[in-house]
């Protein structure tokens, strides 16, 4: 009797929770289609104009590329650099494999506007300005422990045995990594990759101490339309992002299964 | 040895920081034959199996295969097949998928691969089960198709580590006739590793009983189990007597030995006053004093009945037992406190080298 | 065994090549943590003791930790870090069981739903919110529909606005670390416990919660460190009257240039951080 209240419990709980995470950015597709500079809920018609606008927004197509090409570049090297790690950790033949994970994953506690401050005074000290060169390499501290956590985890259950049969079947060390180890790693990697694609894409608290009046990643530009003249141009920006990101999980969902991919965001 | 030579390791020595875990170790094995290396965790096997298969390449020493000098090539450059203790089956590919891999990293043409995969998992019975994931598997079907995919490629040798141990006990009985039986038909060279000796007996035509980085015995079953070249063989093949004593005298390979359970005889070659084991299995002792033959007195400690076998353990005093083997037509068995007397034919008693234990 | 005299081959030490090729794997990384994230705090650690000539001065601390308004900022920062922490594992915890029992479509949808959020970013999800919660929101609007309440409730910039906003932001990261715990959780563990009579209140404190207790760990401290940091949330949902240790460091360098002072607010911020990490770290290493 006690232990099927606390059932019900959880599923209500799970319900709501669901629910709630998904109020927000239920609130932001329906505003971008609000017909008026406005968001009135409940809407009083629709309209796709705002669509139209969002390339039109004041330095919108430079601060796109700039995020995107600082997250992808970023992503991509945590992905080389914390897989090797991970690998190297996990197989645990390195004097304090242990005391090395920690310090890859203890960024991801630490509050990123102190990063931030951090990062600001050392660059300058060191007279680093190009900030282009700057985002990446502070972004590849956002990055990189999301990858060193998730793939670390990953590693420690995954068999090496694999890539010995590999070897022996005719693979050479790199093709049996490849063949093998990847395919067999792929929610990690997949995993890995988003958070630290998205954790990068949506950096606000490292970067906004590392642009200037030129270079702003989206994050900062966005904030900035938010604080001067909000409109319903943001949410369909955010609604195209939240859709293109839908389809990324329902794509993951079909490959590896989500769940796999949950299980191994730890 | 019938065939050529077809592996052959000579003087491979490895060591793991201070450990030397291969100690010069010397081994020919001929086209077809299966040889199993038997031995206590720890001794080794393992090391050189994966030295052979080129996973831990040999520190000195040289390996051959099929007339090829391959103490360098890097595994995939070798053709051995390996099945793992653990199958090591990948398991994004289906079982299909998992056969053909060798042979797809190999590049071959796809209706060849085919082929293969389809002969491969006949082989093992599983030719039903291609497109099954491997996490559908039961264990013995994992190990079949570990051995499909070992045997599609062809290898010039075979490597098993520990292959049979993750099953349970009668699957592993009928595996260890089945394979053998599957060897044979496809005429593979095979290297078994094994500490299990019923294992070794059944499934090799030779077996090398390692000890501590060393082949002590490289010989046929019947021969490892009559003629133990060690204390250490003997006592890690089947059952036997032992009795510590002192050599008094010999000749023409013969010695006398003085033990707490009287004067006896075995095959050996010691100087008098060196301390011995003199060993017997338990088949040859009868009830009896026997002419001519070493014989010794106890009392029955305890009498286990194994079905075609009785096992009768005797407490002949001074610390010294003697362990006896009766077939089930022995007219009259002992029962436990009889005072009996055991004899033994001399030329099936041994004498070791006590201090090597 | 005669040979045993034979002279032993002479064996070069073979350099461990294994452990070599793990020390160039983790070198990359451990640079970038060395050279773009400890050197840096360590000269922050150095900047917040710098009057503005470049002397040694203790003034900063003294500022955040002798007056009365920003010990406020600090219990401001704490408060927002705790309460939403709390929050978030309340409602966590008792779901992921739900999220581990789901099967199908249905475990696909609700996974869906804490990955999605993390794709929008927490400025538009902010934003959302206060869409939602102004008096002519959505929310008012549906309490005044159902009759519930007469006049809107005033809720945004508020503190209730704030912990709502974070509580719904930083949500995913305790949910997904407690869920990948109890979904490798064993049902058979419980089972066997039950068997042997234990209620299950006992199962529960004895068995089931020292096995989530990683999760649980990582989930708090992961939330507690982004919470307690947190500047879009306070920036848009409260704004200028709950003052954060994160709103005063980017004040501090993005408007006052007091960059001796932001670097200390700093420092208490990850020193904050670091002792609930070190704490859930310590917590987790405990034997069971
Ligand atoms: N990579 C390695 N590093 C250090 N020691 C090892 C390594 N591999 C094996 N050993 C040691 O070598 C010895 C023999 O191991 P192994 O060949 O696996 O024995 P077996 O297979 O006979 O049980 C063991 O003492 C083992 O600890
Ligand atoms: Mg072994």
């Amino acid at each position: 009797m006690m232990s099927r209240i606390a059932i019900i419990i959880c599923w209500v709980l799970a319900i709501g929770l669901a629910l709630f995470l998904l109020l927000p950015l239920v609130v932001i597709a329906a505003a971008s289609f609000s017909p008026t500079p406005v968001f009135d809920l409940p809407l009083s018609g629709a309209s796709t104009r705002w669509y139209g606008r969002i390339g039109r927004l004041d330095g919108f197509w430079p601060s796109l590329s700039l995020s995107l090409q600082i997250a992808v570049l970023s992503t991509a090297l945590s992905l080389v650099a914390g897989t090797l790690a991970a690998i190297a950790i996990a197989r645990g033949r390195l004097p304090g494999a242990t005391a090395l994970g920690t310090l890859l994953v203890s960024p991801l506690m630490m509050p990123g506007l102190v990063l931030g401050i951090a990062l600001l005074q050392y660059f300058r000290m060191i007279g680093f300005t190009a900030t282009w060169s700057a985002l990446l390499v502070a972004h590849l501290v956002v990055t990189l422990p999301y990858v060193a956590r998730t793939m670390i985890a990953g590693l420690s259950r995954f068999d090496f045995t694999l890539i010995e049969a590999a070897r022996t079947l005719g693979c050479t060390y790199a093709g049996s990594v490849i063949r093998v180890m990847v395919p067999a790693l792929a929610p990690s990697f997949l995993i890995a990759g988003l958070f630290s694609l998205l954790a990068s894409f949506d950096n606000y608290p490292v970067s906004i101490f590392l642009t200037d009046v030129r270079s702003k990643t989206l994050p900062i530009r966005m904030l900035q339309y938010i604080e001067e003249a909000p409109d319903p141009t943001l949410a369909a920006l955010s609604t195209l992002i939240l859709a293109g990101t839908l389809v990324l999980l329902l794509i993951s969902d079909r490959l590896v299964g989500l769940h796999r991919m949950a299980g191994t965001a730890d | 040895m019938s065939a050529a030579p077809h592996l052959v390791i000579s003087g491979v020595s490895k060591r793991f920081g201070a450990t030397t875990v291969l100690d010069r170790v010397d081994l020919t094995i001929g086209r077809g034959e299966l040889v199993t290396l038997l031995g206590p965790s720890g001794c080794g096997k393992t090391t050189l199996l994966r030295a052979i298969a080129g996973l831990a390449p040999p520190d000195t020493g040289t390996i051959s295969l099929a007339g090829r000098d391959v103490t360098d090539v890097p595994p995939h450059r070798r053709n051995v097949g390996v099945v793992f203790q653990s199958y090591a089956l990948f398991p994004h590919l289906t079982v299909a998928g998992n056969v053909a891999f060798g042979l797809k990293v190999r590049g071959a043409p796809k209706a060849e691969i085919d082929r293969a995969v389809e002969r491969a998992l006949a082989l093992v019975k599983l030719g039903h089960l291609g497109g099954r994931r491997i996490s559908a598997l039961s264990g013995g079907q994992q190990q079949r198709v570990a051995l499909a995919r070992a045997i599609a490629v062809e290898p010039d040798v075979l490597l098993f580590d520990e292959a049979l141990s993750a099953l349970d006990r009668k699957l592993r009985e009928e595996m260890q006739v089945e394979l053998r039986r599957l060897l044979q038909e496809v005429k593979a060279t095979a290297i078994f590793v094994t500490h299990d000796q019923d294992e070794a007996l059944t499934m090799s035509d030779r077996v090398a009983v390692m000890n501590k980085g060393r082949i002590e015995q490289l010989a046929a079953p019947r021969e490892l189990y009559a003629r133990p070249a060690s204390l250490f063989a003997l006592n890690f093949v089947g059952l036997s007597t032992r009795i510590a004593g002192q050599v008094v005298g010999g000749h023409d390979g013969m010695v006398d030995v003085v033990t707490p359970v009287g004067r006896l005889s075995a095959r050996g070659a010691f100087q008098p006053g060196a301390s011995v084991i003199i060993a017997t299995r338990p088949e040859q002792l009868r009830l009896g004093a026997g002419d001519g033959a070493n014989s010794a007195s106890g009392r029955v400690r305890s009498v286990v009945f194994q079905g075609s076998r009785t096992l009768v353990d005797v407490d002949a005093g001074a610390g010294a037992s003697l362990l006896a083997e009766l077939s089930g037509r022995e007219a009259e068995l002992p029962r436990v406190h009889d005072e009996v007397r055991f004899a033994w034919p001399v030329a099936e008693t041994f004498a070791f080298a006590a201090e090597a234990s | 065994m005669t040979d045993a005299v034979l002279p032993a081959p002479i064996v070069k030490p073979a350099p461990d090549r294994e452990r070599l090729a793990a020390f160039g794997f983790v070198a990359p990384s451990v640079l970038i943590i060395a050279l773009v994230f400890v050197l840096p705090l360590a000269l922050l650690l150095g900047v917040s003791v710098l009057d503005a000539k470049g002397g040694v001065t203790s003034a900063h601390y003294v500022r955040l930790l002798g007056t009365p308004y920003y010990l406020g900022v600090i219990w401001n920062s704490l408060r927002l870090g705790l309460l939403t922490t709390l929050i978030a594992f309340l409602i966590s915890y008792p779901a992921a069981f739900a999220l581990a029992r789901a099967r199908g479509a249905l475990r696909s949808i609700l996974l869906a739903t804490l990955f999605l959020p993390l794709a929008a970013s927490v400025i538009v999800k902010a934003f959302a919110w206060t869409i939602l919660l102004r008096s002519d929101g959505l929310i008012n609007t549906v309490l005044i529909a159902l009759g519930l309440i007469e006049d809107p409730i005033r809720m945004i910039f508020t503190q209730t606005a704030l912990i709502v906003g974070a509580v719904n932001i930083f949500l995913p990261f305790m949910v997904l670390p407690i869920y990948a715990v109890v979904a490798q959780l064993d049902g058979r563990y419980a089972e066997a416990a039950a068997t042997l009579g234990a209620s299950p209140f006992v199962v529960f404190f004895r068995v089931i919660l020292p096995l989530t207790l990683p999760g649980i760990i990582a989930g708090v401290a992961l939330v507690f460190s982004l919470s307690v940091s947190a500047y879009v949330v306070p920036t848009l949902l409260i704004g200028e009257k709950y003052p954060t240790l994160a709103t005063t460091i980017a004040k501090a360098y993005l408007l006052a240039r007091e960059p001796g002072f932001g670097a200390a607010a700093g420092v208490v911020l990850l020193a904050i951080a670091v002792i609930v990490v070190a704490l859930s770290a310590m917590l987790s290493r405990e034997p069971k």
